[in-house]
């Protein structure tokens, strides 16, 4: 009888033991988050936890590229059609589209954690939730967001230390460009604009991504008074006179086409950007996606706006 | 002046044969009544007569000359159609439907100039339409349409007029007024006239002759006493003992004895 | 044939050709104010002499030392002045398509894309929009060239389905036009679900625009537009004897088959003409003929060159409202086109009891 307080020490470490080196959680560190708890996602939504999630979906591309940037890749069963990035992404299994993702198709694989986007919020996610799906929705419209949703993910998905670490390799490279940038006055801040696409005119207006990039950046948004992702006339554009014009590239299989038209238009001809030639083109990925590459796009928004300044 | 001509010709639509070897003929100055029951055929000879449809076998000929062969202006300069149950756009005045008689003589781009508008102004006072000249169509009564119709083919200034129940929706006094100006611009300018009536007694009032169609064909053709006889009317029409002689010219007159019992489902009719 | 002299027409009775050439007058001096109005207007703020001096300069003959940036000049000759022409010569287009869809077809309900005309140039231009090509530069790209091949072919097909030997009967050419119709727009419907991010490009195409309208287009619209308009003008009269029925017409002297032929040509033309560049833009077609018509009457002398006019202020004021109401933003004109179509229809509607067609 004596023994037996040792006996119960021996076998629970022993049970922790054996626990421990289930499959899945020998990779990281224990989950910090303790189970049973409840965090505020990006949509104000209060999502609760039960437990470490195993089986991750994503709804988004940028979604994909955080986690697969906290090393969360065994953890993802599902992406979308058009996750691209990492390469490794695309070996994934695909429930859909972006905007159409297949509801049955993920229900069927059964997955702890789906991670959402704004776009989902008013038909996906109530229908997730209905049939007891926890989601997760992240919507940074500014860098600091983009850091706030990587930190977010890595509470939600017991990975806090790599979204640190994560986060703390970014913020150098973001503090280079806006210590340099934040000063700037009125006048030291060409006017710019972000062309989505060229016919209609659509170009990147408040509470975009682009927009909070080029104002980072140490330029003007043109398109201010547009808000989010709009038309703009070609009146307007000549009017302001930009001084760098950024073409969004890439876009399925237009390619290049708002590039290419920025270059050949000859309306615009005698606008500052012609003239000096500061018409740029950028994958449109890396700007409209709130993911860690949202500072690559960053750097090349700087490079494109105070060549001067940032080689 | 034209001849109008029929040659052994058979008729129809689709695949329907209606008319088979029909032969008749309208010569200049000659007024022609087409008589049959309902649905025998009358309309169909006036189309084809127009070269509205074509002869299935057999010829059609004016003058001698083949009416396939014939532009459909220069056609519409030699024969012009009174049509029995027209479409007429309801704006239209009175006016310019009797104008659109000039068609044939207007060039493919030209308007129409005093000298028409004259034309038609005289086809509306020798009809009695004058007073329909601005009234437009969806306000006219059946009758009034029909002479305007009229006036339109005398607009048209043409060699032979074909007519299609010209009389249909006109009272007495009219039908007699129209039918007397027909036969009088038959006489005056030796026009070949074919009309269809399907009132036997105006037929024999005013035509020359008369063509009685039946079952397809050509029943009888030559003077009213020839073919309207008691025969040939109680063969085609069904209605018997009805054929007496009018008592001032002694054409043939039928008239209907209302207080015999008779069913109206014979044969024929 | 001897008619006895007596009294002229009344001169009422021939006034006719004063009134036309009046009315003609007159909406060309409307026409002219709608356009100078829209030149002026936009959605960037410029001074009204300074636009009049910017046009005025361009005349033969006068030189104005330039008080102006570059800018204002580029927007005023460059965006404004060809988008306001290339709106009028569309809006005249569709118009007088319609008036003559609405003659032939003797129909008030038809309208320039009732054959299958929108719906071909449609598939078209979605097709260019999904095609791998990027944008050609050369004034305008492939995405006009497969709608208007997109137009003409469906026209075609319709055609060869309506034809009965060497007749074409209006009832069939509706009824196989609007079955094609349908069959294409579903296709285009399906292809727009699986467009990804082209879906606003093409959805905003597809609802028509005058926005980037270029001096290169109207080169090429306009001499299908003036060619189709001349033909059908030419025929108006004709196209009065067309409203009886086709067996009058041709008692008449009418060629019944070759004028069909011919009318429905040019006005299939002149609307894949115009659609190819701006999309499809309805209501255009059925009211302005009908407005017309409620004012002149049905005498196509009058209805088609006033449409012609009407069309084309309509299109230019209709235009002017659809980029300066919500500027910078601007919006789809077959919108604006809808919002006065709707009411107009209802309107209509109840003047029936004055019969107008």
């Amino acid at each position: 009888m004596r023994h037996k307080p040792a006996l119960w020490g021996t076998l629970s470490l022993l049970l922790a033991l054996a626990v421990s080196l289930l499959p899945g959680c020998a990779t990281a560190p224990e989950p910090a988050t303790p189970p049973e708890t409840t965090i505020t996602d990006q949509l104000g939504r209060a999502v609760s936890l039960n437990a470490v999630p195993q089986r991750i979906i994503s709804l988004a591309p940028s979604n994909t590229e955080i986690l697969f940037a906290l090393g969360l890749a065994d953890r993802v069963v599902a992406i979308t059609d058009y996750c691209n990035y990492p390469p490794e992404a695309s070996a994934k299994p695909s429930i859909g589209g972006f905007s159409t993702p297949n509801i049955e198709e993920i229900i069927a694989l059964a997955p702890d954690l789906v991670l959402a986007t704004s776009i989902h919020e008013t038909e996906i996610i109530p229908q997730l939730e209905a049939r007891g799906i926890t989601v997760f929705a992240l919507n940074p419209k500014t860098i600091d967001q983009v850091l706030a949703a990587i930190s977010l993910v890595g509470r939600v998905t017991g990975a806090e230390p790599a979204a640190a670490g994560l986060v703390a390799g970014l913020q150098p490279r973001i503090s280079s460009v806006t210590d340099r940038t934040q000063n700037l006055s009125a006048e030291q801040r060409p006017a710019t604009l972000y062309i989505v696409w060229h016919d209609p005119l659509m170009i990147a207006g408040t509470g975009t991504l682009p927009h909070t990039l080029i104002d980072r950046a140490g330029g003007t948004n043109i398109g201010h008074k547009i808000k989010d992702y709009g038309d703009i006339s070609l009146e307007a554009v000549i009017d302001a006179d930009p001084a760098v014009l950024i073409a969004g590239t890439g876009h399925g299989t237009g390619a290049d086409a708002p590039f290419q038209y920025i270059q050949n238009e000859a309306r615009l001809r005698d606008t500052t950007a012609r003239q000096q030639d500061n018409i740029y083109a950028i994958n449109s990925d890396l700007p409209g996606r709130g993911g860690p590459r949202i500072v690559d796009a960053l750097e090349q928004f700087a490079r494109f706006i105070h060549p001067e300044v940032f080689k | 002046m034209i001849t109008i001509e029929m040659r052994h010709s058979s008729l129809g639509y689709d695949r329907k044969v209606v008319l088979e070897d029909i032969t008749l003929q309208a010569l200049p100055g000659e007024m022609v009544g087409l008589i049959g029951p309902n649905g025998s055929g009358k309309s169909t000879i006036i189309r084809a007569l127009s070269h509205v449809i074509a002869p299935r076998c057999g010829q059609i000929l004016l003058d001698g000359r083949n009416i396939s062969r014939i532009g459909r202006r220069e056609l519409a300069r030699l024969v012009g159609v009174v049509p029995q149950m027209p479409l007429l756009p309801s704006t239209f005045t009175g006016f310019e439907i009797v104008l659109m008689g000039r068609n044939p003589h207007l060039g493919l781009f030209q308007q129409e100039g005093a000298e028409d508008r004259e034309i038609a102004w005289q086809a509306m006072a020798r009809t009695g339409t004058q007073p329909l000249a601005h009234r437009r169509i969806n306000e006219l009564s059946g009758g009034e349409i029909q002479c305007l119709l009229i006036a339109r083919v005398l607009a048209q200034e043409t060699s032979a007029i074909l007519l299609d129940e010209p009389t249909a929706n006109l009272d007495i006094g009219r039908q007699g007024e129209i039918l007397n100006l027909i036969k009088q611009l038959c006489a005056e300018n030796n026009l070949a006239v074919l009309a269809s009536l399907h009132d036997l007694n105006l037929a024999a009032q005013y035509c020359h002759r008369l063509i009685l169609i039946h079952n397809g064909r050509i029943h009888a053709d030559g003077t009213p006493t020839e073919v309207i006889t008691a025969g040939n009317i109680s063969e085609v029409y069904g209605a018997k003992a009805c054929v007496y002689t009018h008592p001032v010219n002694g054409l043939p007159t039928v008239l209907l004895n209302g207080n015999s019992h008779r069913s109206i489902l014979r044969e024929g009719v | 044939m001897a008619i006895r002299p007596a009294s002229y027409p009344p001169t009422s009775l021939l006034r006719s050709q004063h009134t036309r050439v009046y009315g003609i007058v007159g909406l060309s001096v409307l026409l002219l104010v709608a356009v100078v109005l829209a030149t002026t207007i936009g959605s960037v703020h410029i001074p009204l002499l300074t636009t009049f001096r910017i046009l005025v300069d361009k005349l033969p003959l006068v030189d104005i030392v330039p008080n102006w940036t570059s800018a204002l000049s580029t927007i005023v000759l460059e965006i404004r002045l060809p988008r306001v022409i290339l709106a009028g010569l569309v809006g005249a287009a569709l118009a007088v398509a319609g008036a003559t869809y609405q003659g032939l077809f003797r129909n008030p309900l038809a309208d320039p894309y009732l054959i299958g005309v929108a719906q071909g140039a449609s598939l078209g231009a979605v097709i260019g929009f999904l095609l791998p090509v990027s944008w050609s530069g050369a004034g305008y790209g492939i995405i006009p060239l497969l709608a208007f091949t997109g137009a003409l072919v469906s026209t075609a097909v319709v055609y060869l389905l309506a034809r009965v030997g060497k007749t074409l009967p209006v009832t069939t050419l509706i009824l196989a036009g609007v079955a094609l119709g349908a069959l294409l727009g579903s296709i285009v419907s399906y292809l727009i679900i699986s467009s990804g991010e082209k879906m606003h490009g093409i959805i905003f195409w597809l609802m028509g625009s005058f926005s980037l309208s270029q001096w290169s287009e109207i080169a090429v619209v306009l001499p299908y537009v003036a060619l189709g308009t001349a033909v059908i003008l030419l025929f108006s009269r004709l196209l009065n004897v067309m409203q009886l029925d086709e067996e009058q017409a041709q008692q008449l002297g009418v060629n019944v088959e070759r004028l069909k032929l011919v009318l429905l040509a040019a006005a299939t033309l002149i609307t894949a003409a115009s659609v190819s560049f701006v999309g499809t833009i309805g209501f255009v077609g059925i009211i302005i003929p009908h407005a017309v018509r409620l004012v002149w009457g049905t005498d196509h002398r009058f209805l088609l060159p006033f449409s012609v006019l009407t069309g084309a202020i309509f299109m230019i004021l209709a235009d002017l409202v659809a980029r300066t109401l919500l500027a910078p933003t601007e919006l789809p004109i077959g919108v604006i086109t809808a919002i006065c179509g709707a009411p107009f229809f209802l309107y209509l509607l109840k003047r029936r009891k004055k019969a107008i067609f």
